[in-house]
């Protein structure tokens, strides 16, 4: 009888249980979380915080999941070491849990900038639900809140704090929210978003230190010498992986857990998965820092099956990501506006339905999506990246513009306007 | 589990299994109530140009294991284990689009439901028509469909199906058994036609 342990009991811990549980009915699984609670969804915390949704929905499995399941759990406790050569979990409360394969699904935790400050009470971060429950006790009190980072997280925090009424100041380094996701045109679409709905956006900025008076936070100083005033800070700059715990197995490089294509690290009774993971590019092989939900879950799900002895290989990550507030939807996907410079890229924009669509093609296969406003297409062109698809192959190739475009395009230059870019795109809706 | 089995070969792009699905998910289930009410029903599955730009319809496939289901973050997209198809629980449903950007078929739409006023847009996909179901009806698009290009059914029977008339076509393709005559030698051939 195996004994399986997965360190972590969130998307991809769970992903792989669910794989290793019928694969191998005889074995026990032990899922080990810090927290004490059943799993729940870190990506609706934000949504708790708008208040969108009620506190009893973030569950994500029922309360008798884990007996349902025949997994064991050991919640509420840390790992503290793991100990490769006796295949050993350690924990913080000294109990031991032997493996005979193990899944490491640790996750991160936020970053923190690394300023003076930063440890006030009234500053936060949102990855948990205690950090949700500490900030819902304290936002009473706040009248103004600084966000820092324009990030998903950061930008649905700042969306769901004026819905509370709030004033929300949103500080981002780069030129524009997202900046490594958004090219000039998306990033204007989200931009009036943010401004319609009374969030102030400051670009180009850097907070140098949380002031405060008597213990009590009131105001972030800038790097452009301008101090802005509030009441609570929430920073959401990144996060970093979990890995402390592995300290001189040799596991980790550069913070993040190394795998091999088959999510295996260099211990063979050993396997990684999730935001801890540094897993490689889809389309480029890099490897990099992504931590998105659905590539944790399928790394969770392949590296469970590899626990129970098959061969899959992990087909790398393509990056992801869906932001929606309120009517405002954006899903961006495969290579940013940075790294498609030498690709054949078409532009869409619809001004007055708020839609646009960028598309990226290199040597006739898509590798790069943006789409704001109609975004039910999204998992097509996901598909057709992921599959590396040849566009011209396809039953309409994307790269032609429907004929009705075309003689608009034709029109426009007849009456001696430049037709870059804007164009009316017609609705293939047969509502 | 029975499914709904889609030969686009067949469609004619009439739309007819658009009004239907309308009709079936609207709060009083009659096309004339139907488009009088306040949040007007949406069809579930689409018809769109395919390849030469024929009618393809395109719907929820009830993938097993779904894509959607596993990325879902507000866990409001679930199986259904005694019908086999996937749901979606629109009060449990944020609208975050995580479906759209899982789904190969790009089937979920995103708007108002009776169901859930409160919310200002869910995620919406065909759910095979539950109430329907339970009556032993057949779905509102299938009952729907004129020619056959929506069949409710075992999709691994359909494949067979589909398997076999390929095979009758590709043999029946071949020449036939009467066409086909041994080899013989020309002053054979000549000798018989002198008869």
């Amino acid at each position: 009888m195996s004994r399986y342990v997965i360190i972590g009991a969130s998307a991809a811990g769970l992903g792989a249980a669910e794989v290793i549980r019928p694969r191998d009915p005889k074995s026990s699984v032990t899922l080990i979380s810090d927290e004490a609670y059943r799993p729940y969804s870190r990506p609706l915390l934000t949504y708790l915080l708008s208040g969108e949704v009620q506190p009893e929905k973030v569950w994500l499995r029922a309360p008798d999941y884990f007996q349902k399941w025949g997994l064991e759990t050991i919640l509420g406790d840390k790992v503290v070491q793991v100990d490769a050569g006796a295949r050993e979990v350690r924990l913080a409360s000294g109990r031991v849990a032997p493996y005979d394969g193990l899944l490491i699904a640790s996750g991160a935790r936020p970053r923190l900038p690394g300023i003076p400050g930063e440890d006030l009470p009234m500053v936060f971060t949102l990855r948990t639900l205690a950090d949700w429950r500490r900030l819902d006790a304290c936002l009473p009190e706040a009248g103004v809140v600084t966000v820092v980072g324009a990030g998903a997280v950061g930008l649905k925090a700042a969306e769901a704090l004026t819905r509370r009424g709030l004033t929300v100041n949103l500080l981002e380094m780069g030129p524009h929210p997202l900046p490594q996701l958004l090219d000039p045109f998306s990033a204007r679409l989200l931009q009036d978003a943010l401004a319609g709905w009374g969030i102030r956006l400051h670009c180009h900025t850097r907070p140098l230190a949380v002031i405060a008076d008597r213990g009590r936070v009131r105001g972030l100083a800038l790097d452009d010498n301008r101090e802005i005033p509030t009441d609570a800070v929430i920073f959401a700059v990144g996060v970093e992986p979990n890995v402390e715990f592995l300290a001189g197995a040799g596991l980790t490089e550069s913070g993040g857990v190394v795998v091999d294509d088959y999510l295996q690290t260099a211990d063979p009774l050993i396997y990684a998965a999730g935001d801890c993971v540094f897993p490689h590019h889809l389309l480029t092989g890099r490897r990099g820092a992504y931590q998105i939900w659905p590539a944790a879950v399928e790394q969770g799900r392949i590296a469970g099956a590899n626990l129970t002895g098959a061969r899959v290989r992990y087909r790398g990550l393509l990056p992801q990501n869906s932001i929606s507030l309120r009517d405002f939807h954006l899903i961006t996907g495969g290579l940013g506006p940075q790294e498609t410079g030498d690709c054949e890229v078409s532009e869409e924009l619809d001004e007055a339905r708020g839609q646009y669509r960028r598309l990226a093609f290199k040597q006739g296969r898509l590798v790069g999506v943006t789409l704001v406003g109609d975004i039910g297409d999204a998992g097509i062109y996901f598909a057709i990246m992921a599959n590396h698809l040849p566009v011209d192959q396809l039953a309409a190739d994307p790269r032609a513009f429907p004929p009705e475009t075309v003689e608009h395009i034709q029109a426009l230059i007849k009456w001696g306007k430049k037709p870059v870019r804007v164009i009316e795109t017609p609705v293939y809706e047969y509502a | 589990m029975n499914t709904v089995i889609v030969r686009p070969e067949r469609c004619v792009g009439c739309l007819q299994c658009r009004l239907a699905c309308a009709v079936e998910h609207s709060r009083t289930k009659s096309l004339a109530a139907a488009i009088h009410e306040d949040l007007r029903p949406r069809p579930r599955l689409r018809v769109y140009p395919g390849r030469q730009r024929l009618a393809f319809p395109s719907k929820c496939r009830h993938c097993a294991p779904a894509p959607c289901q596993q990325v879902c973050i507000a866990g409001a997209i679930y199986r259904d284990e005694d019908r086999g198809a996937v749901d979606i629980d629109p009060h449990r449903c944020i609208n975050c689009a995580m479906c759209a950007m899982a789904c190969p078929f790009g089937v979920l739409t995103y708007a108002p439901l009776f169901q859930a006023p409160e919310k200002r847009a869910v995620a919406l996909k065909c759910d095979q028509c539950p109430a329907r179901e339970q009556v032993g009806r057949v779905p509102a698009c299938v009952e729907a469909c004129k020619v056959g290009a929506l069949t409710y059914g075992q999709w691994q029977a359909a494949q067979d199906a589909k398997g076999r008339a390929v095979a009758q076509a590709f043999f029946a393709s071949l020449p036939s058994a009467e066409e086909t005559t041994a080899f013989l030698p020309l002053s054979i051939r000549r000798w018989r036609q002198l008869g």
